[in-house]
Protein backbone atom coordinates (compact mmCIF):
# COMPACT_ATOMS: atom_id res chain seq x y z
CA UNK A 1 0.00 0.00 0.00
CA UNK A 2 1.15 3.56 -0.57
CA UNK A 3 2.24 5.95 2.08
CA UNK A 4 0.30 8.65 -0.05
CA UNK A 5 -3.01 6.84 0.78
CA UNK A 6 -2.70 7.00 4.46
CA UNK A 7 -1.34 10.47 4.81
CA UNK A 8 -4.66 12.37 3.86
CA UNK A 9 -6.37 10.29 6.85
CA UNK A 10 -3.32 11.57 9.29
CA UNK A 11 -4.34 15.35 7.95
CA UNK A 12 -7.67 14.74 8.54
CA UNK A 13 -7.69 13.29 12.16
CA UNK A 14 -4.88 16.44 13.17
CA UNK A 15 -7.60 18.71 11.60
CA UNK A 16 -10.58 16.93 12.79
CA UNK A 17 -9.24 16.81 16.10
CA UNK A 18 -8.48 20.35 16.37
CA UNK A 19 -12.29 21.66 15.37
CA UNK A 20 -14.11 19.05 17.34
CA UNK A 21 -11.74 18.38 20.48
CA UNK A 22 -9.50 21.17 20.92
CA UNK A 23 -6.28 19.11 21.11
CA UNK A 24 -3.32 18.65 18.42
CA UNK A 25 -2.17 15.24 18.04
CA UNK A 26 1.24 14.33 17.66
CA UNK A 27 1.85 11.99 14.27
CA UNK A 28 4.27 8.77 15.64
CA UNK A 29 6.00 6.47 13.23
CA UNK A 30 4.44 4.72 10.41
CA UNK A 31 4.50 0.78 10.69
CA UNK A 32 2.90 -1.45 8.30
CA UNK A 33 0.83 -4.55 8.91
CA UNK A 34 -0.08 -7.88 6.61
CA UNK A 35 -3.52 -7.82 7.55
CA UNK A 36 -6.22 -5.33 8.73
CA UNK A 37 -6.05 -6.20 12.57
CA UNK A 38 -6.62 -4.61 15.75
CA UNK A 39 -5.42 -4.88 18.97
CA UNK A 40 -7.22 -2.34 20.22
CA UNK A 41 -10.51 -1.88 22.63
CA UNK A 42 -12.50 0.50 21.05
CA UNK A 43 -12.49 0.53 17.11
CA UNK A 44 -14.40 2.97 14.36
CA UNK A 45 -14.34 0.62 11.24
CA UNK A 46 -15.30 2.02 7.80
CA UNK A 47 -15.63 0.46 4.42
CA UNK A 48 -14.64 2.00 1.37
CA UNK A 49 -15.39 1.20 -2.24
CA UNK A 50 -14.19 2.69 -5.64
CA UNK A 51 -11.41 3.08 -7.37
CA UNK A 52 -9.63 1.81 -3.57
CA UNK A 53 -11.06 -0.68 -2.10
CA UNK A 54 -10.82 -1.56 1.80
CA UNK A 55 -11.00 -0.46 5.45
CA UNK A 56 -10.06 2.19 7.78
CA UNK A 57 -10.19 1.22 11.23
CA UNK A 58 -9.79 3.99 14.26
CA UNK A 59 -8.82 2.54 17.48
CA UNK A 60 -7.84 3.35 20.99
CA UNK A 61 -8.60 2.61 24.64
CA UNK A 62 -12.07 2.88 26.20
CA UNK A 63 -10.57 5.36 28.44
CA UNK A 64 -9.71 7.70 25.46
CA UNK A 65 -13.15 6.61 23.80
CA UNK A 66 -14.70 8.11 27.39
CA UNK A 67 -12.34 10.95 27.13
CA UNK A 68 -13.26 12.11 23.75
CA UNK A 69 -16.75 11.24 23.94
CA UNK A 70 -17.08 13.46 27.17
CA UNK A 71 -15.15 15.92 25.32
CA UNK A 72 -17.82 15.79 22.18
CA UNK A 73 -21.27 15.74 24.37
CA UNK A 74 -19.29 18.76 26.32
CA UNK A 75 -20.67 16.85 29.63
CA UNK A 76 -18.71 13.62 31.54
CA UNK A 77 -20.41 10.63 30.20
CA UNK A 78 -20.95 7.73 33.12
CA UNK A 79 -21.97 5.08 30.85
CA UNK A 80 -20.28 4.78 27.21
CA UNK A 81 -24.42 4.68 25.93
CA UNK A 82 -25.93 5.08 22.02
CA UNK A 83 -25.05 9.21 22.24
CA UNK A 84 -21.47 8.16 23.23
CA UNK A 85 -21.09 5.66 20.56
CA UNK A 86 -22.37 7.71 18.01
CA UNK A 87 -20.27 10.38 18.76
CA UNK A 88 -17.05 8.19 18.51
CA UNK A 89 -18.08 6.91 15.16
CA UNK A 90 -19.17 10.08 13.52
CA UNK A 91 -15.77 11.30 14.91
CA UNK A 92 -14.26 8.47 12.55
CA UNK A 93 -16.98 9.60 9.85
CA UNK A 94 -15.40 12.98 9.54
CA UNK A 95 -12.15 11.59 9.32
CA UNK A 96 -12.48 9.51 6.57
CA UNK A 97 -14.56 11.88 4.20
CA UNK A 98 -12.29 14.61 4.81
CA UNK A 99 -9.28 12.12 4.01
CA UNK A 100 -11.71 10.71 1.13
CA UNK A 101 -12.15 14.29 -0.16
CA UNK A 102 -8.27 15.11 -0.22
CA UNK A 103 -7.74 11.82 -2.41
CA UNK A 104 -10.77 12.88 -4.80
CA UNK A 105 -9.15 16.51 -5.48
CA UNK A 106 -6.20 14.07 -6.46
CA UNK A 107 -8.57 12.12 -8.47
CA UNK A 108 -8.93 8.88 -6.50
CA UNK A 109 -12.29 8.72 -5.83
CA UNK A 110 -13.80 6.62 -3.30
CA UNK A 111 -17.56 6.15 -1.49
CA UNK A 112 -17.24 5.28 2.00
CA UNK A 113 -19.76 3.17 4.41
CA UNK A 114 -21.18 4.37 7.23
CA UNK A 115 -18.89 3.57 11.00
CA UNK A 116 -19.67 0.90 12.87
CA UNK A 117 -17.88 0.82 16.67
CA UNK A 118 -16.68 -2.50 17.48
CA UNK A 119 -15.50 -2.95 20.91
CA UNK A 120 -13.06 -5.59 22.11
CA UNK A 121 -9.21 -6.72 21.45
CA UNK A 122 -7.81 -8.39 18.95
CA UNK A 123 -10.56 -8.17 16.66
CA UNK A 124 -9.81 -9.28 12.84
CA UNK A 125 -11.85 -6.76 10.83
CA UNK A 126 -11.32 -9.18 7.84
CA UNK A 127 -10.54 -12.24 6.35
CA UNK A 128 -9.41 -10.55 3.18
CA UNK A 129 -5.26 -10.25 3.54
CA UNK A 130 -5.10 -6.43 2.79
CA UNK A 131 -1.54 -4.58 3.57
CA UNK A 132 -2.18 -2.41 5.88
CA UNK A 133 -0.51 1.10 7.30
CA UNK A 134 -0.70 2.29 10.66
CA UNK A 135 0.31 5.49 12.44
CA UNK A 136 -0.42 6.08 15.98
CA UNK A 137 -0.90 9.64 17.08
CA UNK A 138 -0.70 11.18 20.57
CA UNK A 139 -2.99 13.18 22.27
CA UNK A 140 -3.53 14.51 25.52
CA UNK A 141 -7.17 12.62 25.73
CA UNK A 142 -5.21 9.46 24.98
CA UNK A 143 -3.05 7.55 22.21
CA UNK A 144 -5.73 6.94 18.88
CA UNK A 145 -4.29 4.61 16.26
CA UNK A 146 -5.24 4.75 12.40
CA UNK A 147 -5.06 1.81 10.17
CA UNK A 148 -5.21 2.08 6.30
CA UNK A 149 -5.97 -0.95 4.43
CA UNK A 150 -6.28 -0.17 1.08
CA UNK A 151 -6.00 -1.91 -2.52
CA UNK A 152 -6.81 -0.43 -5.98
CA UNK A 153 -9.25 -1.76 -7.64
CA UNK A 154 -8.07 -4.58 -10.11
CA UNK A 155 -9.19 -2.72 -13.41
CA UNK B 1 -43.89 31.17 12.51
CA UNK B 2 -40.92 29.26 13.54
CA UNK B 3 -39.49 27.36 10.45
CA UNK B 4 -40.27 23.35 10.48
CA UNK B 5 -37.34 21.60 10.47
CA UNK B 6 -36.79 17.84 9.70
CA UNK B 7 -32.87 16.31 10.61
CA UNK B 8 -31.99 13.00 8.59
CA UNK B 9 -28.28 11.91 9.88
CA UNK B 10 -27.85 7.73 11.23
CA UNK B 11 -25.87 9.45 14.31
CA UNK B 12 -27.43 10.11 17.24
CA UNK B 13 -24.65 12.24 18.00
CA UNK B 14 -25.28 14.47 15.14
CA UNK B 15 -28.97 14.22 15.11
CA UNK B 16 -28.80 16.10 19.07
CA UNK B 17 -26.20 18.70 18.14
CA UNK B 18 -28.07 19.70 14.87
CA UNK B 19 -31.26 20.11 17.02
CA UNK B 20 -29.80 22.07 19.97
CA UNK B 21 -28.57 24.44 17.54
CA UNK B 22 -31.42 25.00 15.63
CA UNK B 23 -33.80 24.75 18.81
CA UNK B 24 -31.50 27.24 20.33
CA UNK B 25 -31.95 29.95 17.76
CA UNK B 26 -35.52 29.25 18.06
CA UNK B 27 -36.22 26.90 14.99
CA UNK B 28 -38.69 23.67 15.47
CA UNK B 29 -37.36 20.25 14.73
CA UNK B 30 -40.45 18.33 13.88
CA UNK B 31 -38.96 15.36 12.98
CA UNK B 32 -35.87 13.57 13.20
CA UNK B 33 -34.75 10.36 10.42
CA UNK B 34 -31.54 7.90 10.56
CA UNK B 35 -31.35 7.57 7.12
CA UNK B 36 -32.53 8.30 4.04
CA UNK B 37 -35.91 6.00 3.66
CA UNK B 38 -37.12 7.10 7.20
CA UNK B 39 -36.65 10.69 5.73
CA UNK B 40 -38.52 10.01 2.89
CA UNK B 41 -41.50 8.70 4.81
CA UNK B 42 -41.06 11.27 7.47
CA UNK B 43 -40.68 13.99 5.08
CA UNK B 44 -44.16 13.00 4.04
CA UNK B 45 -46.17 12.99 7.04
CA UNK B 46 -44.29 16.09 7.93
CA UNK B 47 -43.86 18.09 5.40
CA UNK B 48 -41.10 20.37 6.71
CA UNK B 49 -40.02 24.12 5.60
CA UNK B 50 -36.55 22.61 5.11
CA UNK B 51 -34.37 19.61 5.32
CA UNK B 52 -30.93 18.28 6.56
CA UNK B 53 -29.56 15.46 4.79
CA UNK B 54 -26.38 13.71 6.00
CA UNK B 55 -25.51 11.18 3.13
CA UNK B 56 -23.18 8.21 4.21
CA UNK B 57 -25.84 6.31 5.92
CA UNK B 58 -27.46 2.81 6.34
CA UNK B 59 -30.41 1.52 4.41
CA UNK B 60 -30.57 4.42 1.41
CA UNK B 61 -28.26 6.79 1.37
CA UNK B 62 -28.85 10.95 1.65
CA UNK B 63 -28.23 11.73 -2.71
CA UNK B 64 -30.87 8.89 -2.87
CA UNK B 65 -33.26 10.29 -0.65
CA UNK B 66 -32.67 13.95 -1.90
CA UNK B 67 -33.78 12.50 -5.10
CA UNK B 68 -37.21 10.70 -3.90
CA UNK B 69 -38.37 13.68 -1.58
CA UNK B 70 -37.91 16.19 -4.65
CA UNK B 71 -39.66 13.83 -6.99
CA UNK B 72 -42.49 13.52 -4.66
CA UNK B 73 -42.09 17.52 -3.94
CA UNK B 74 -40.10 19.93 -6.36
CA UNK B 75 -40.37 22.52 -3.84
CA UNK B 76 -38.72 20.51 -1.22
CA UNK B 77 -35.79 22.71 0.08
CA UNK B 78 -32.95 20.18 1.47
CA UNK B 79 -29.70 20.85 2.76
CA UNK B 80 -27.03 18.18 2.59
CA UNK B 81 -24.79 17.99 5.68
CA UNK B 82 -21.96 15.43 5.50
CA UNK B 83 -18.33 14.50 5.69
CA UNK B 84 -18.10 13.80 2.40
CA UNK B 85 -16.88 16.81 0.55
CA UNK B 86 -15.97 15.42 -3.33
CA UNK B 87 -16.67 17.98 -6.22
CA UNK B 88 -18.42 15.64 -7.51
CA UNK B 89 -20.86 15.29 -4.44
CA UNK B 90 -21.59 18.34 -4.27
CA UNK B 91 -22.44 18.89 -7.91
CA UNK B 92 -24.64 15.54 -8.01
CA UNK B 93 -26.19 16.95 -4.89
CA UNK B 94 -27.08 20.53 -6.19
CA UNK B 95 -27.84 18.97 -9.90
CA UNK B 96 -30.61 17.02 -7.71
CA UNK B 97 -31.87 20.34 -6.51
CA UNK B 98 -29.95 20.49 -2.90
CA UNK B 99 -30.12 24.49 -1.69
CA UNK B 100 -26.99 23.88 0.36
CA UNK B 101 -23.48 22.01 1.33
CA UNK B 102 -22.09 21.64 4.88
CA UNK B 103 -18.99 20.13 5.34
CA UNK B 104 -18.57 18.41 8.49
CA UNK B 105 -17.14 19.26 10.98
CA UNK B 106 -18.72 22.41 10.91
CA UNK B 107 -19.16 26.07 13.31
CA UNK B 108 -23.26 26.40 14.48
CA UNK B 109 -23.27 29.41 12.67
CA UNK B 110 -22.74 27.71 9.37
CA UNK B 111 -25.99 25.73 10.30
CA UNK B 112 -28.26 28.86 10.97
CA UNK B 113 -26.44 30.80 8.08
CA UNK B 114 -28.37 27.73 5.66
CA UNK B 115 -31.56 28.08 7.70
CA UNK B 116 -31.87 31.99 7.05
CA UNK B 117 -30.49 31.38 3.26
CA UNK B 118 -33.02 28.65 2.25
CA UNK B 119 -35.81 28.46 4.51
MG1 LIG C 1 -23.64 9.51 8.44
Amino acid sequence: MKAEYINPFVGAAVNVFQMMLGVTPQRGQLSARKGIFTSQQCNIVLGVTGQLEGQIIIGMSVFTADKIASKMLGTTIRTFDELAASAIAELGNMISGAALTELASKGINCNLSPPSLIRGTNVRISTLEIPTLVVPLQTELGDVEINVGLMERAK
Amino acid sequence: MAKRIMITDDALFMRVTLKNILTQHGYEVVAEASNGREAVELYEQHKPDLVFMDITMPEMDGLQALKEIRARDPNAKVVMCTAMGQKQMVVEAIQAGAKDFIVKPFQPERIIEAVQKVA
